[in-house]
């Protein structure tokens, strides 16, 4: 039987909470063409409808208004480009958004005014970037010609100098033989010595008032078989040159190179180079042309280098002066650049959100339909229907920003479509029901658990993370994010600390709830804490090591919580574990009660009677005869004094029974209880008749609905009835709509197929998940206690094995100590003790939320209300 | 038990190429693509595929060379990834991947110097996997023997390049025959790497290799008919591998024409039914003749996209980063297919790809 409560719900006062999801409504909006554009505007503003899709058969590039989103993805493009433009000339961006720009008033004509100053400013940066580049590819030439001229003239000199000085005066023949060592790895120079050297020593004969090295460099240089080229290659190409010209020159060359010190930057990437200066001395023309087409493979920029001093130091001269020269004009460039750069920075971040919510517009537009003229759009989507009215009076406010005078239409359409689910949040609620929806959405209509999350999950925490002092530092750091929420909304942008920002809510409250049940346990970072005077005394005489020492018992009881008294009893244990394990089991069948409760107000909901009569009744009959009688006895044994005497002095109770025995043995050995276990009058009967109403309840809930669904569908097929295959056309509401086209939409109502098997195999399954799972769920709740228990013994753990000793010290470290023994504890107290400890509680208090809580009564199939919102829009922009 | 430590080198990477190849571009996409009217259309619809990030940035009449280029880009970068947090042994395998495009590179690189291309120009045009240190320097080398001798001696490709020294010149079948030795040497030695690596790589990669082998068996066999190669240079060419590997090989080195070699595959279940109605004579330029008839080549592409699939289907294996590669590589080149289709408005032609989901 499909599900028609939706319809039904209409009747209903419209309220807004956070029980139920929002009463939606389909609306159909017929928008005349020139208002559309204002009209999604001020929708995305206010960002209340979720919009459907009307053309999915149509592919994305042939919808209507898909030139414009080309367009504004143009220039969202050149947008990215000067803002990578600003980064890289480190031009910062304004934060400045220009409201009246960006918000709900501009039309057509002004967007097309930012586009022609975005196209202008992205055409002048340009140009300039290009011109720059250009001036950057001269001044890197001339930089590195004018290192080349100086690591070469360097080179020389070193060559010549360590051959020059010993031949200075002994003739050529010298220098030749001197040079040879300073050149091992010249075989070139070395062998050429012979052949060529002579005519070098009449040349430089004829040179005679040079400097050696001038006359070395010259006299390679201008003799016809030994010459060199230099140039500038990237220092880690320098072995692979060497290596390539080495072998492809035979051996016949001389490389020698230079680093240069200080990095390159490289126009290209834009980023600092190294390079190195090098000089290949290679023999003939040829394999000078080989070297010179090698190195320029390889990717070197070679350089004309004179071979004389001389003129190398004009060159030099001049290299510098037009290396200075382009600085100035580069600077006055970079000057330029950055001032129409910095007229770009402050407007880029409006722009950019213009551009955003614009393409976002015409995404939006593309979803919605012509009308047969072509005059007006009709668009369809869901709202809250509570909403209507703002939605029309945005509508309005659009009508008259376009400066039309036909209106647009609103008007809701009957549906049986599943409507999203919109669950109205705040602040403090939205934490707890992203926590339901991580499990699933509520569908519409049905009961949301996030109402109670909102409570039972911070006490579920706080009943394992029971400690007032963790609790308080806990709550203090989450008022603070709370106290200073817009100061700090940065936080959510870190990924890591994202969780923590949008849960401060849900970290403050389980705080709170840590101090307190911290209070109940009495527990201050594992320290007893003596409010009030203890029921117990200690006595004076203190005994001795080993000795067994009893407390006395004084008149009163502790007014709230543990006494302090039982901390550091050595059976301190035994008593607080026997007290938490209770109130694991009584909280944890409190909680499942309430969610097997929940069933009622879905039944009633959706109107189904048989849900609450024979599935809710008898899960409800089934829990409370085994675990609802396991509370009351939990509580029975609490509350009597169960070593009281009467008047003649004797026990009026024969001793505390065990409930795990109790329990066991009413499934066991029914209507029987042993003596010694006996609680009150008229148990064994009482039990033998739980037991008998919880039996009978398993064949209830496993027979009575499918067999109550089957007599109705056969009732429903002997009438006639069965098997309509039944459309239900969307109809308007509205008929007096001159000339609006109604779109007319067959919804396919999912075919009433009756399966018995399947129901009774669905039924079965549920039945004994049912049965099964009060058991686990109940046990599961034990994690409570274990938690707690873990919690309080790794706490004191640490409080006796870091800090405790340097209290006990003696000498005059002692404060050292302290010091040092308190940064320790205090560091992994906060560490361990809330971070770690606080996440693995979080997981429990969620497990128990999910699995223990929502199967009860929770489908959680809906799918979430996704309006359509710049925010939303610019939120995701921002993210990438 | 390979499979055992499998993931501790290599699971991470697994992952990564299985989530690569579940960004391929699918039919239902291939469907809109080949819809499109204009380039325009197809960098929309490109935007939503991986290739995304990489088109957003270029000015909007795009080109087709510019898109070829941009997905290379995409390919390349995705495969450095992998290769940055590659350990042994995968980091040696996807070595072994880039040598394939280094033979591309060098011979490219020699022919483009033959006929006095700027170097410049050809270095652009070559694979950016195949790149390495002193490859530029080619461009100087006239002799097979400088070649050697002077760049190849220090690149991963020497050992291959040993059994081409016997070529005198560098002339256009000199090349070819180069790069045919290369290529053969190259896969005669990944299938005894890949062997190494014991199962289940070994088994895959040899399934896809052997095909490999075939493939270029049948092509030399194609190619060479009216060209001075002889029929014992021929056979000298099949690599030493494959299903066709021997017998079929020395029967398709005496072949003198298509008959003869359509005959010879007929014998074997894979091939049989790939050369049903295909016209071999058409097929010998490589790429598709007229609308809908699908060429040899296309049939070869088809079962090579079909086998690197399957390789899919196994775990803990390497042979996946071989197979995303060439699949990613098909898919370029039908992406590039279909842009040439639209931009040169050949509309009839355009569902000619090869589809690979």
């Amino acid at each position: 039987m499909p599900s028609r409560g939706w319809g039904m719900m209409r009747g209903r006062p419209k309220t807004t909470t956070i029980f139920r999801s929002e009463v939606m409504s389909l609306v159909q909006l017929y928008i005349p063409s020139d208002v559309a554009r204002y009209a999604v505007l001020q929708l995305g503003e206010i960002g209340l409808v979720q919009f459907r899709d009307l053309n999915v058969e149509v592919s994305a590039f042939q919808r209507s208004f898909v030139n414009d989103v080309r367009r504004f993805d143009e220039i969202e493009r050149k947008l990215r480009y000067l803002h990578s433009q600003l980064e890289r000339s480190g031009v910062d961006v304004y934060e400045f958004l220009d409201d009246g720009f960006a918000g709900s008033s501009r039309g057509p004509r002004d967007i097309d005014e930012m586009e022609e100053r975005i196209n202008a400013h992205d055409d002048r940066v340009l140009k300039l970037t290009a011109a720059f580049k250009n001036l950057q590819l001269k001044h890197l030439e001339l930089l590195e010609n004018k290192y080349v001229l100086e690591e070469v003239s360097s080179l020389f000199s070193e060559m010549a100098g360590r051959g020059g000085a010993p031949g200075a005066q002994g003739g050529r023949a010298s220098v030749a033989t001197g040079g040879a060592p300073g050149l091992d790895a010249a075989p070139l120079l070395t062998r050429t010595d012979t052949s060529s050297r002579r005519s070098i020593g009449s040349l430089d004969a004829a040179r005679a008032g040079d400097t050696d090295f001038d006359i070395e460099a010259g006299g390679v240089g201008r003799d016809i078989n030994v010459g060199f080229i230099a140039g500038v290659i990237q220092r880690e190409r320098i072995a692979t040159l060497e290596r390539v010209l080495w072998r492809s020159l035979r051996g016949n060359m001389f490389l020698n190179y230079v680093d240069i010190e200080d990095p390159i930057r490289d126009p290209k990437s834009d980023g600092p180079v190294y390079k190195s200066a090098f000089i290949v001395f290679a023999h003939g023309a040829s394999l000078r042309d080989r070297a010179t087409k090698i190195a320029e493979s390889l990717g070197a920029t070679l350089y004309q280098v004179d071979s004389s001093a001389e003129r190398r130091q004009e060159d030099l001269i001049d290299t510098m002066s037009r290396l200075d020269d382009l600085q100035q004009i580069l600077e006055n460039n970079a000057v330029a650049r950055v001032n129409e750069l910095t007229g770009v920075a402050e407007q880029i971040n409006t722009w950019f959100t213009v551009v955003r919510k614009e393409k976002a517009i015409y995404h939006t537009l593309n979803l919605f339909n012509y009308d047969a003229n072509r005059n007006c759009l009709i668009a369809e989507g869901w709202c809250a229907t509570s909403d209507i009215l703002a939605i029309q009076s945005a509508l309005h406010v659009a009508t008259e920003n376009a400066g039309s005078n036909v209106p647009t239409v609103l008007q809701e359409l009957r549906t049986t479509k599943e409507p999203p689910t919109f669950v109205r949040t705040n602040r403090f609620t939205d934490g707890f029901q992203n926590i339901v929806d991580a499990y699933g959405v509520p569908k519409a209509g049905e009961v949301n658990p996030g109402l109670f999350t909102c409570i039972t999950f911070p006490f579920l925490f706080a009943l394992m993370f029971g400690d007032l002092g963790h609790g308080a530092l806990m709550t203090l750091s989450a008022a603070l994010l709370c106290a200073y929420e817009k100061r700090l909304a940065w936080l959510a942008k870190s990924e890591s600390l994202r969780m923590f920002y949008s849960g401060r809510y849900i970290v403050l409250l389980m705080g709170v709830f840590s101090m307190f049940t911290g209070l109940i346990y009495n527990d201050i970072f594992s320290r007893a804490m003596s409010f009030f005077p203890s029921g117990w005394a200690w006595p004076a005489d203190q005994g001795g090591e080993g000795v067994t020492v009893e407390a006395a018992r004084l008149g009163g009881v502790y007014p709230i919580g543990i006494d302090p008294a039982w901390h550091h009893a050595s059976n301190s244990l035994l008593f607080t574990n026997s007290y938490k394990m209770k109130m694991s089991i009584v909280l944890g069948v409190i909680h499942m009660t309430l969610g097997i409760c929940l069933q009622v107000p879905n039944a009633l909901h959706f109107r189904k009677r048989i849900n609450i009569v024979h599935v809710f009744v008898p899960q409800i009959i089934f829990l409370c005869s085994i675990f609802g009688y396991l509370v009351f006895a939990i509580v029975l044994k609490w509350s009597t004094d169960w070593y009281a005497r009467d008047a003649g002095g004797e026990l009026t109770h024969i001793g505390p029974p065990s409930l795990l025995n109790m329990l066991i043995y009413m499934f066991l050995s029914p209507g029987k209880v042993s003596d010694s276990e006996k609680m009150f009058r008229g148990q064994a009967a009482l039990q033998g008749f739980l037991l008998l109403t919880a039996l009978v309840c398993v064949p209830w809930m496993l027979l009575v609905k499918p067999l109550i669904l089957r007599r109705e569908h056969q009732k429903i097929v002997s009438e006639g009835y069965g098997r309509i295959s039944s459309h239900v056309r969307v109809s308007t509401e509205g008929e007096g709509l001159g000339g609006a086209v109604i779109v007319a939409e067959q919804e396919e109502m999912e075919e009433d197929d009756f399966d018995f098997a399947d129901i009774m195999i669905n039924q079965t399954i549920h039945t004994i998940e049912f049965c099964l799972n009060s058991i686990s769920n109940t046990a599961s709740y034990l994690r409570l206690w274990a938690l707690s228990l873990a919690h309080a013994q790794l706490s004191e753990v640490l409080w006796t094995m870091t800090f405790l000793p340097t209290l006990k010290m003696s000498g005059s470290l002692q404060p050292v100590a302290i010091m040092c023994g308190f940064a320790v504890w205090f560091v992994l107290t906060v560490g361990i003790l809330i971070g770690m400890e606080g996440l693995s509680a979080f997981l429990h208090a969620l497990r128990l939320h999910w699995v223990e809580f929502n199967n009860k009564f929770y489908d959680g199939t809906g799918v979430k209300f996704e309006p359509f919102s710049f925010k939303a829009v610019l939120d995701e922009a921002d993210e990438q | 038990m390979n499979e055992i430590h499998f993931n501790v080198d290599a699971g991470y990477l697994e992952g990564i190429v299985r989530g690569y190849r579940d960004g391929l571009i699918t039919a239902p996409q291939y469907l809109n693509l080949t819809q499109c009217e204009t380039m325009d259309d197809l960098k929309l619809q490109l935007a939503t595929t991986d290739y995304g990030s990489f088109l957003q940035n270029e000015p909007s009449p795009i080109s087709t060379s510019t898109l070829a280029a941009r997905c290379t880009d995409a390919l390349v970068a995705e495969f450095q990834y992998l290769q940055q947090n590659a350990a042994e042994p995968i980091s040696r395998f996807l070595d072994y991947i880039t040598y394939g495009y280094m033979i591309d590179n060098v011979v490219l690189l020699i022919t483009g110097t033959l006929h006095e291309r700027d170097t410049h120009d050809l270095l652009e045009k070559c694979h950016p996997l195949g790149l390495f240190d002193s490859m530029p320097a080619l461009c100087v080398a006239t002799t097979v023997q400088d070649l050697y001798s002077t760049v190849m001696v220090d690149s991963p490709l020497a050992g291959y390049f040993r059994e081409c020294l016997s070529a005198e010149d560098l002339n256009e079948l000199n090349i070819e025959i180069i790069r045919n030795t290369l290529y053969k040497a190259y896969l005669e030695d990944f299938y005894a790497y890949c062997r190494g690596l014991g199962e289940p790589t070994a088994s895959i990669m040899a399934e896809i290799l052997s095909f490999e082998a075939d493939r270029r068996t049948v092509n030399i066999t194609i190619n060479s008919f009216g060209t001075e190669l002889s029929k014992d240079d021929r056979a000298k060419l099949y690599p030493r591998l494959g299903s066709m590997y021997p017998e079929a090989q020395t029967r398709l080195a005496r072949v003198d024409d298509m008959d003869q070699v359509k005959a010879i595959l007929e014998q074997y279940g894979e091939y049989k039914n790939m050369i049903v109605g295909v016209s071999l004579s058409a097929s010998a330029a490589g790429s598709g003749g007229g609308s809908g008839v699908l060429s040899l080549e296309d049939r070869f592409f088809g079962k090579e996209v079909q086998l690197n699939k399957d390789s899919f289907e196994q775990q803990f294996h390497c042979s996946v980063f071989y197979s995303w590669l060439r699949l990613k590589e098909q898919e370029i080149r039908n992406v590039v297919w279909i842009a040439e289709c639209i931009s040169q408005q050949q509309k009839d032609k355009i569902s000619n790809y090869t589809p690979i989901y």
